[in-house]
């Protein structure tokens, strides 16, 4: 399989920055998208020295964007000391987003399109856009194509005896075709492949506790700037146990049936489910000539990526399962096993995101029936798994995710290098809405 | 439930026209619902229950139906029950076409069973080739195969349509009478001469009927066969969070402005505690959710209706591919082999409705 890879140069990774994370309707109330990914560009510029410096290109997205927010990246570029010459633009892939516009750029760096670039994204709950309904939209619309006033009246006469129409319309996690919640959809999931809340609880408990550790070890010094009177995640609980994770009561799941037509437990909380956050971050990328003529770090090389999506409509798949597809796919174009693997850093959506992903590479069956393996893929090693903490504890603003995860794994896999004189790999996995999976390979470089 | 539907599609399948003892009537025009409902509510009154129903041997034929002025009224259908826009005319919405001509068959006064408080059963409709806007059919209705149920008479009411001679889409929907009887419990043969008859007589006696009419309470549970295990709901795939406003809207695109699901004073007055979805809106959004793409051109939906979805009410719902459902008679493995459909009220066991999209 390895041979189906034309040779290109390699794409390195720099180095990243992000602000930290903050609760919904906490700190970052009245900030907006371009703000927050403004301010982690910036953060990121001041650390590598890149005031006036004319990059690349500039790509990342915001999932839940204000209309105004077109050309945010662009934006975002215009209002930072980057030199107004460097080009940007927009992309979304849901919580996709941040991975996929790393994969972009690298894609530009490796081609000899490009020199350099930085991959990021933003998403805000505090400050999302509110929309009204469609039925009034549509009045409004008929209105402003009226060319009379008497026309323009008629378009909004309807209005008046409809006073429900006025109701803002709030976005939510709700799949469209769908209409269940990202987490009843995770909780269906759950049951299917009978994923405990202990096992769930304890993923959360080592996010928090492995998060915290590397906040107090500095690990996150170099990654993160600041921001509005916020210096550290706020969603984490350095101190939550066991015991407080399992007092939560249940938030998603509830009146499933199984099979015998007992109700199936519900056994996801509001600690095992990642929370709804503000946030930004950004990565640098480079060729590997850029970064020495600039004297700049070169921590890893962003070796390759891999999508999938899922049926999950007619409830063939899980919602979030895309990735379990992804991952042997591009693990198998670069010959390697998942015990090549030094560091899987798997996006927490849900802790149970996390664990049907594993039990689904561990299930024979699922393997050769779902994935078209010869067996089952493999055993993850708990102890390499999100080592430095991941969502559930730091939180998930949405587009923000795949820039955190990207400076992380190369940070972890530089010094696992440097520390045994060894190549470490790092992979990388984020699901997303829509049945979506983004997934990549780092390495030492 | 895949049993179910199975003895349907055997019955259904090899027929079609009318039978041939029935003569044609031809009408000018598709005759207003509005109309026709006022003239069935007060046939009612005089229909009373009896043994023996004779069913009219009448097909109504309207020639020429010129489909190009529908667009805007298509659009409004799509948008109620979750279809794209598109100029090709959805199977529910070709049952909406054909409706008001069944609904004359229904209210002549020579058909002996009464309009109001009938009870619809199931629903199968195919569509043989796609109808586009502008398209010009002829439409056909007529009443067949009056049968025991449990509880009364059911009787077919089917609907075809062609386009330039070649069959298009027919429908076939059952409707329940309660009260009413047929002769020997079963379907006469001077009223029921289908290729199938055999076969399905031979379904008929053992099958399981469902109850479809939630005012008549006395007779859930009670009315079971004692045999019958409890549904057990498949996992969820979505979720329908219907509003009060559904029922008007449906009723205004569907033309069927039954008081049941205009109003809750209109539902109370028939003995329903709130309005009652269409039964025929939850069969066509999960027609829509499968979509034009994955049912093809030409495809059979089937709906079999049990408990009436309350409004406002949330509906759990399982679109699955038949192979996945574990439906034994699917074609074929994965989206290719259709899809069945599973609703019930969300949380519960209350079933409302299931059926089937399968490609043809």
């Amino acid at each position: 399989m390895a041979s189906s890879i034309p040779t290109t140069r390699e794409a390195v990774i720099i180095g990243g920055n992000r602000i930290p994370f903050a609760r919904a309707g906490k700190k970052y109330v009245r900030t907006s998208n371009q703000d927050m990914f403004t301010a982690a560009l910036e953060g990121l510029v001041a650390r590598f020295g890149l005031q006036g410096e004319l990059l690349g290109e500039v790509v990342g997205g915001a999932v839940l964007k204000n209309s105004r927010d077109f050309n945010l990246i662009r934006e975002s570029v215009l209002g930072s000391s980057l030199a107004p010459a460097t080009p940007a633009y927009d992309l979304q892939q849901a919580c996709g987003t941040g991975l996929e516009a790393a994969i972009a750029v690298t894609n530009k760096i490796k081609l000899g399109q490009i020199e350099s670039a930085v991959a990021g994204g933003t998403d805000t709950i505090s400050d999302a856009p509110i929309a009204v309904g469609d039925k009034l939209r549509r009045a409004l619309l008929q209105a402003n194509h009226a060319r009379s006033t008497g026309d323009r009246i008629k378009a909004l006469l309807p209005v008046l005896g409809h006073p429900k129409w006025l109701a803002p319309e709030t976005p939510d996690t709700g799949e469209p075709r769908t209409g269940l919640s990202m987490g009843e959809h995770q909780a269906i999931t759950t049951a299917k492949w009978g994923i405990t809340r202990e096992a769930q609880d304890e993923i959360a408990l080592r996010s928090h506790q492995n998060l915290y550790r590397a906040w107090e070890e500095g690990f996150f010094d170099d990654l993160v700037t600041p921001f509005r009177g916020l210096s550290r995640d706020d969603n984490l609980r350095g101190d939550t146990s066991a015991e407080k994770l399992a007092k939560l009561k249940p938030v998603f799941g509830r009146g499933l049936t199984g099979d015998d037509g007992a109700p199936l437990p519900a056994t996801m909380t509001a600690g095992n489910s990642t929370p709804l956050t503000d946030g930004a971050s950004a990565v640098l990328f480079g060729s590997r000539d850029w970064a020495e003529e600039r004297n700049l770090p070169v921590l890893a090389k962003f070796v390759d990526a891999e999508t999938a999506g899922v049926d999950f409509v007619h409830g063939h798949e899980g919602l979030l399962m895309a990735p379990a597809a992804a991952v042997p796919r591009l693990l198998a174009r670069h010959g390697l096993t998942l015990e090549d693997i030094d560091f899987f850093e798997i996006h927490e959506a849900f802790a149970a995101t996390v664990l049907t992903t594993l039990a689904a590479w561990e299930d024979e069956d699922y393997c050769r029936d779902e994935l078209g393996l010869p067996g089952a893929f493999g055993k993850v090693d708990r102890s390499r798994l999100n080592v430095n903490g991941s969502s559930l504890a730091a939180g998930h603003p949405f587009a923000a995710t795949g820039g955190r995860i990207v400076a992380t794994a190369a940070k972890l896999v530089h010094a696992k290098a440097a520390e045994t004189g060894k190549p470490a790999r790092a992979l990388i996995s984020v699901c997303a809405a829509g049945g979506l999976g983004v997934t990549a390979l780092v390495e030492s470089a | 439930m895949t049993a179910v539907v199975g003895a349907d599609e055997v019955r259904s399948a090899p027929r079609a026209g009318a039978p041939s003892s029935y003569t044609v009537t031809d009408l000018g025009v598709v005759p207003p619902l509005g109309g026709l409902y006022v003239k069935g509510a007060m046939g009612s009154v005089t229909k009373r229950p009896r043994a023996g129903v004779v069913l009219p041997r009448v097909v109504y034929r309207v020639a020429d139906v010129d489909t190009t002025g529908v667009a805007a009224h298509l659009a409004d259908y799509q948008g109620v029950v979750g279809e794209p826009v598109s100029d090709v005319l959805p199977a529910g919405f070709l049952h909406v076409l054909t409706f008001p001509l069944a609904t004359a068959v229904m209210v002549r006064p020579d058909f002996p069973l009464g309009l109001l408080g009938m009870v619809h059963l199931r629903n199968t409709a195919r569509v043989f080739r796609p109808v586009g806007v502008g398209d010009r059919l002829e439409i056909r209705a007529w009443a067949e195969h009056a049968r025991a149920h449990r509880r009364g008479v059911q009787v077919d009411l089917v609907a075809e349509a062609f386009a330039g001679g070649v069959p298009v889409y027919r429908g076939v929907s059952t409707y329940l009478a309660k009260g009413f009887s047929v002769r020997d419990g079963a379907s006469t043969p001077s009223e029921w001469a289908g290729p199938d008859r055999a076969a399905s007589e031979g379904a008929l006696p053992g099958r399981e009927v469902p109850d479809g009419a939630m005012p008549d309470r006395a007779a859930d549970g009670a009315g079971r066969p004692a045999s019958r295990a409890p549904w057990v709901p498949p996992l969820p795939t979505a979720r329908w969070r219907l509003p009060r406003s559904i029922g008007p809207e449906y009723g205004a695109v569907s033309g069927d402005r039954n008081p049941i699901h205009m109003s809750a004073l209109g539902a109370k007055a028939f003995g329903f505690p709130r309005a009652i979805a269409h039964g025929m809106y939850t069969a066509a959004r999960a027609l829509a959710e499968v979509g034009p793409a994955r049912r093809g051109d030409a495809y059979e939906w089937t709906a079999e209706f049990f408990k009436p979805v309350l409004l406002p009410g949330s509906v759990d719902v399982a679109i699955r591919y038949a192979s996945d459902a574990g439906a034994g008679a699917a074609p074929a493995v994965g989206p290719e082999g259709g899809f069945v459909y599973d609703a019930w009220r969300a949380g519960r066991t209350t079933r409302h409705l299931t059926g089937t999209v399968t490609p043809l």
